[in-house]
């Protein structure tokens, strides 16, 4: 017997399967891919309509990037500015979690200084650059005070929020438990407030990467940001892309990385 | 905590830093960091003279234009993403580059695209905002109910009357807290891209930094906190006062 299905179920199934097309088959590692090719074609068909000296297509950024890393200089330059974004990021975290930690737990605390810290938060970061010059110059100590400036409010604040957020049970069964002090902060607190401590871990790598390069193009110009201003003046457009690009791919980098210590190290906390 | 005491706690804790302030700044001296008792009276003259309040306007409204245009980008887009699969997979990845690339990495380039105009600066407003808007619409169009979805569908709501009807204000307090974190990052991006070029309120900041004045220099950034959380407290506003039912919500992205 030939029954056609009735219009609304073909519908049906043809959302079905289109869903199923997109969702299941296509897999995540084949959209990645898809996106990839996809924003490189639309790339390289911009950078055809404009002029060279102003925009550079993926090849020659491409070109540009292997003959950097090759020669030694894009290596170099990149490990030097590391440098400032390992201490500063070092920094960062060792002011951010006792802070955010006292801040999280003690409620006179965080009435006190939650809107200071909200009120500070509120001031772009770059804006206290030349702050920092007067403090600290134009180099080294500079750029790493820029990248403690750049992250360590946003780390303090969802580190902050971990805290306040530890079930209250925890806390009580440690208290009749007796475990106090130091003890208490080090087997309560900071497990429990884990899952936040690797999202401020997470966003406060990211910033510290911006900052890295950040300090770098407004301080005396070293490393990455010598390579970029060198560029500039050259109205060479590929090289200045592949280095944004090249940094933008590390903080995406250190921030998947991030993401898998916390799928390893907390499989019990990780939401999707 | 009762409001009133944690209202006393907050004016308390603005109090003691202020104090902590005008020690350090009277051992450090005025080259070093400049005490709220010549800070305060210079911030009144500043405000005073006009020019550094001129100034903010000029960059802010400038600085909205491109925040617009990251709204009126940003929040349809990522709505899509958020509802249909293959254009969340094809355009994700490169959003969540962008939201992690360094905005002052981007300025010399833009530079080199659209020179140092408004049209730099619009342009760098856009890219510094654009990603947290879009996310945060695409993060409140993946979480529709799908039962609200489906009760609409039954009820043959579908295509625009479907958007405008159910998903747009069950949207609705996503978007407003995109535009809030936008806004706040629209606001950061300006600064990055004037200091850049030394224009407008960054130029003036920027400026004011190499004349090692450090006194103006702290009143400009007070000047810029104060707008900066007025700005944002408005919009929270205004999204309180246009959605009801936004208040029920707990405030999402916070």
């Amino acid at each position: 017997m030939h029954v056609s299905a009735p219009p609304i179920a073909r519908e049906q199934t043809g959302r079905t399967v289109w869903t199923t097309l997109s969702a299941g088959q296509m897999s995540s590692r084949a959209a990645y891919l898809a996106s990839f090719i996809l924003g490189l074609v639309v790339w390289q068909v911009v950078a055809g309509l404009l002029p060279q000296v102003v925009f550079a297509s993926p090849i020659r950024v491409a070109e540009k990037l292997y003959a950097g890393v090759l020669n030694g200089e894009i290596p170099t330059a990149f490990l030097h500015s590391l440098q400032q974004f390992a201490l500063g990021f070092a920094i960062s975290l060792m002011i951010a979690l006792p802070l955010g930690l006292l801040l999280g737990r003690s409620r006179i605390a965080y009435a006190m200084f939650n809107p200071v810290l909200n009120a500070l938060l509120a001031v772009p970061s770059v804006a206290f650059i030349p702050f920092i010059m007067i403090w600290f110059g134009l180099f080294f100590e500079a750029r790493v005070a820029l990248v403690v400036v750049m992250s360590v409010l946003d780390m303090t604040v969802i580190i902050m929020s971990g805290a306040r957020n530890i079930d209250p049970a925890a806390v009580i069964v440690a208290k009749s438990f007796q475990i106090t002090g130091l003890r208490r902060i080090f087997s309560v607190f900071v497990p429990a407030s884990l899952p936040f401590l690797f999202t401020a871990l997470r966003i406060g790598v990211v910033r510290s990467v911006n900052a890295m390069i950040t300090a770098e193009l407004f301080f005396a110009a070293v490393n990455l940001g010598k390579i970029m201003q060198t560029a500039s003046s050259r109205f060479d457009a590929a090289t200045m892309l592949a280095i944004v690009f090249l940094v933008s791919l590390f903080g995406l980098l250190m921030q998947e990385l991030v993401k898998l210590a916390e799928a390893r190290l907390i499989p019990w906390s990780v939401r999707h | 905590m009762r409001g009133r005491t944690s209202l006393a706690l907050a004016i308390a804790g603005f109090g003691l830093i202020l104090i902590a302030w005008e020690i350090a700044g009277r051992v450090l001296g005025d080259m070093l960091l400049s005490p709220p008792s010549t800070v305060l009276p210079l911030l009144i003259s500043i405000l005073a003279q006009g020019r550094a309040i001129r100034e903010l306007v000029d960059s802010m409204s400038q600085m909205l234009v491109g925040f617009a245009l990251a709204c009126v980008i940003g929040m349809p887009l990522g709505t899509i993403m958020g509802r249909v699969r293959v254009v969340d997979a094809l355009i994700h990845p490169w959003v969540s580059m962008l939201v992690v690339t360094s905005i002052a990495a981007l300025v010399p380039i833009v530079i080199l695209l659209l020179g140092t105009g408004l049209a730099m600066r619009v342009a760098i407003v856009f890219l510094g905002s654009v990603g947290y808007v879009l996310l945060t619409a695409y993060h409140g169009a993946r979480g529709i109910d799908a039962k609200l979805v489906d009760a609409a569908r039954s009820f043959s709501v579908a295509g625009v009357a479907l958007y405008s009807k159910v998903l747009l204000p069950a949207l609705y307090p996503y978007l407003v807290a995109g535009a809030r974190l936008g806004l706040i990052h629209a606001i950061r991006a300006m600064i990055v891209a004037e200091m850049f070029v030394i224009t407008g309120y960054g130029g003036l900041i920027f400026q004011t930094g190499l004349d090692l004045s450090v006194g103006p220099l702290l009143a400009y950034l007070l000047l810029l906190m104060i707008f900066s959380t007025t700005a944002t407290s408005i919009l929270q506003r205004i999204g309180n006062a246009t959605a009801p039912w936004y208040e029920a919500w707990q405030r999402p992205g916070e």
